[in-house]
């Protein structure tokens, strides 16, 4: 199998550009061609060169239709190896980002374009949660009871503060970590500062989380130029290499029907245990960690999932700094879903690029510690299925 | 044993109503009948909740009825207070997941005050009559003092 590596990326601020209005407006296509065209232009590759394209399904809130064919035929770019489009709940930009590297390491393609936009903003909360509680659940025996998606993770956050005594606080600290990184990016949504006052004063949203411990409205486009490694060496740039690749679904959607732990988040531990087994690594190894983490609650979860910490740890972790860009784990240094903002269609291929961009030493006043590797993982359903990714700069 | 569930009375139409299909359909008729139902697989013995065709736990496709309790635990629960536009009038409302007494676990509509210190208390299933049909929920089982059982 040929190795594929990343030699291109760009995204836009994450923000609410489908509320953009006059002159100021901008649809979800020029602007996922805008950030195409500068994530090209840093891999110093052409049109010409793009053998396939992948697109993360841009959700139910844009009116073009087909949009992987729309925005291939917008580009101009005649594909040998595929066009295809991907959804995958929260895993999409996972999965536009995976099935981009699966083209390039199968021979089919030297070159293969990641691509996605999100918009949603226009549509009223209450109508976009009329169509997200038919995602989440079973539409005729769940949904029926109005639970929204991030109601599930509210229902884990309630268990966690239970089980392992965790004190509203604490679960709320990581919140305020992931602001003080998002006022380091300029990529974020919310850079302005936040105080754990107003964290634990905000109004409730799903109980026990408030408005800061769950993810903002967005819109958002990021892309990723996706080569072989040896277009990327012989090409004379910087550049990332993707090691590895693991997941894992549990065959649940959303929760089981059998008494069980709900807080395990097993299919993060096995799917990165089998990334890292294959890179032949060790979590020891990673430098960042690039969470799919919509909530409070989920960041700790994970976190703990993956080995970082024991079981109920995971926030006094995160209070204690262990988890800050600064510290010995770095988790979200874009500033996560929570403040880097959650375009959910996209939010992964923004999470790769966090990583990259650490990588090459690029992150400015959010930079962690020279390191080789990274870790990325996106989930699916309440974390129902994990795909985690190791990235590595050559030294 | 026929647990006849206790009733209460909801204000108009389910907000998003089920839909109903020929296997569903004794679920439904036997919850408007005041009982709880699902299926167990012959095979294995696993119980389903929704009730399901296949058992995913066996693929076996011998499944069989059963009466669930009417009782069970509180493993957790949420307020909503953001709701969909269907569940506006509502707002805030609260759901939980159950684990029935003996199986098995379910998520529903929680009625009446529920804390966070009543995690794991004891509840007791409901039939919430709808004008256009029943859906099924929860409520603490409170002792005579007012706490939870």
């Amino acid at each position: 199998m040929t190795r594929a590596a990343i030699l291109g990326y760009a995204a836009v601020p994450v923000f609410a550009y489908q509320r953009l209005a006059g002159d100021a407006a901008i649809l979800e296509h020029e602007l996922a061609s805008s950030v195409v065209l500068e994530a090209m232009t840093m891999s110093g590759l052409g049109r010409e060169d793009v053998d396939g394209v992948v697109v993360a399904h841009p959700g139910d809130h844009t009116r073009q239709g087909y949009f992987h064919t729309f925005l291939t035929a917008y580009l101009g770019i005649r594909a040998r190896a595929s066009v295809i489009q991907v959804l995958g709940n929260g895993m999409t930009g996972g999965h536009c980002f995976d099935q981009a590297l699966l083209q390039v390491c199968s021979g089919q393609s030297q070159c293969t374009l990641a691509v996605g936009a999100h918009f949603e903003t226009a549509v009223p909360t209450s109508t976009h949660l009329d169509y997200s509680i038919r995602l989440t659940g079973d539409v005729d025996f769940q949904s029926i009871f109005g639970a929204v998606p991030i109601a599930w993770y509210a229902m884990d956050a309630q268990r966690y503060l239970y089980e392992f005594g965790v004190s509203r606080a604490t679960l709320a600290s990581i919140a305020l970590k992931n602001r003080e990184h998002a006022m380091r990016n300029p990529l974020a949504q919310y850079r302005s500062s936040l105080s754990l006052d107003e964290v634990l004063n905000a109004r409730p949203i799903v109980e026990p989380l408030g408005l800061y411990e769950v993810p903002g409205r967005a819109d958002g486009a990021a892309a990723l130029v996706i080569v072989s490694e040896d277009l990327a060496k012989a090409s004379g740039r910087p550049y990332v290499l993707v090691r590895s690749r693991g997941f894992e679904h549990e065959g649940l959607h959303q929760m089981s029907d059998q008494y069980c732990d709900a807080l395990n988040y097993d299919t993060l531990r096995q799917a990165s245990r089998r990334a890292l087994l294959k890179a032949k690594l060790s979590l020891q190894d990673m430098g960042t960690f690039q969470l799919y983490a919509p909530c409070t609650v989920v960041e700790a979860l994970a976190s703990e999932a993956l080995g970082l910490f024991a079981r109920g740890h995971g926030a006094d972790a995160a209070q204690g700094g262990a988890t800050r860009f600064d510290g010995p784990s770095p988790i979200n240094t874009c500033g996560g879903c929570l403040s880097r903002g959650h375009p959910p269609e996209v939010s992964p291929l923004y999470d790769v690029i966090e990583a990259c961009t650490q990588l090459l030493g690029r992150a400015s006043e959010r930079q962690v510690a020279r390191h080789e590797f990274a870790l990325t993982a996106s989930e699916l359903g309440k974390y129902n299925a994990a795909l985690v990714h190791v990235l590595q700069a050559p030294q | 044993m026929t647990h006849r569930l206790a009733e209460v009375h909801m204000q108009g139409p389910r907000p998003f109503a089920p839909r109903v299909s020929g296997f569903t359909q004794p679920f439904w008729r036997a919850l408007d009948a005041g009982r709880l139902l699902s299926t167990r697989c012959m095979s294995c013995g696993q119980q389903s909740f929704p009730p399901r065709k296949l058992c995913r736990a066996c693929w076996s496709t011998s499944v069989e009825w059963i009466e669930l309790g009417s009782t069970g635990r509180l493993y957790s629960f949420t307020r909503i207070h953001v709701a969909p536009q269907a569940f506006r009038s509502d707002a805030p409302y609260a759901i939980g997941i159950i684990d029935l007494e003996n199986g098995p676990r379910l998520m529903c509509r929680l009625i009446g005050e529920v804390l966070p210190a009543q995690m794991d208390a004891s509840v007791k299933m409901l039939v919430l009559r709808y004008e256009d049909g029943p859906l099924f929920g929860a409520t603490l089982n409170l002792k005579q003092d007012g706490g939870a059982v």
